[in-house]
């Protein structure tokens, strides 16, 4: 009887060359997810120093108030949907960049949610924002 | 007298080139870790007509405890402006986009400063926001 031999040329060895394709692939994947994923939000212009207005050019730009309960625009408090019709009304009038500038102040206590809110209708409006924020003081204890 | 020559099978060793790529991958997971702030809890407040933008140079955020962190990491109010100006560096205008997100609830004596580092630090700014159309 003759004896056949048996072919002894399998393959042992795992493919190797398709782990680098898969490892590149992955990392094409991670990149992508980590930098193209855009956020929504509003963007700010926050007016430099040298474009802040002066003590007396302030008196003449708007001021809003804004607290937990209410928003003040020139001394007047205001519901947010006239806030807003009226904060428009105001810039309207203005027609140099410099008069656009809003001096918002607000209370320590004021929630973000309401102050972005009352930005929102500021920038919708045209206004610049600038902040003023409560001065330090020093008190002197005997 | 012909000596045979020796033949040598020259191939590219492929097995090193699945552990280069997956040192690569680790590598940019943890690059992508450095910068991720998603282990702060904070919820956006909402707003209408929202702008959309990508690509910021940095990202401070205020958690619901009112803790401040830069690019993930907490930071102290005082060192946030310097830091800024080191991240933004000497980036031209238009280039200089710092995201600020504020837990919906906290409040002005938290938020005010911050703003005022970013300006300080000449970073152009964006509130992170939810659409308040979306369900």
């Amino acid at each position: 009887m003759m004896k056949i031999k048996r072919r002894n040329n399998l393959l042992v060895e795992s493919p190797a060359s398709a782990t680098s394709d898969i490892a590149f692939i992955l990392i094409i994947f991670f990149l992508v997810c980590a930098s193209v994923q855009p956020e929504d939000g509003q963007k700010q212009s926050l007016p430099k120093s040298e474009d802040q207005p002066d003590k007396k050019q302030q008196s003449e730009n708007p001021e809003v108030a804004i607290s937990r309960n209410s928003i003040i625009l020139n001394g007047n408090p205001l519901k947010p949907e006239k806030f807003r019709t009226e904060i428009k009304k105001v810039l309207a009038q203005k027609k140099r960049d410099v008069d656009k500038v809003v001096v918002v102040k607000s209370k320590p206590d004021t929630p973000y949610e309401i102050w972005i809110e009352a930005a929102g209708f500021i920038k919708e409006a045209g206004g610049i924002i600038t902040l003023q924020l409560e001065e330090q003081q020093t008190q002197m204890v005997n | 007298m012909n000596i045979p020559r020796r033949k040598y099978e020259a191939t590219v060793p492929s097995m090193a080139m699945g552990d280069i790529a997956f040192l690569l991958l680790i590598f940019f997971v943890i690059l992508a870790r450095v910068q991720d702030d998603s282990h702060i809890q904070w919820e956006p407040a909402k707003l209408e007509n929202l702008d959309t933008a990508k690509n910021a140079k940095a990202s401070v955020a205020i958690d619901a405890d009112n803790k401040l962190y830069l690019n993930g990491k907490p930071i102290g109010l005082s060192d946030l402006a310097p830091q800024i100006s080191d991240i933004l560096g000497e980036a031209p205008a238009g280039k200089r986009m710092v995201f600020l997100k504020v837990h919906k609830h906290a409040t002005a004596t938290y938020f005010e400063p911050v703003i005022e580092a970013i300006s300080e630090a000449g970073g152009d700014l964006m509130h992170v926001l939810d659409d308040a159309r979306k369900k």
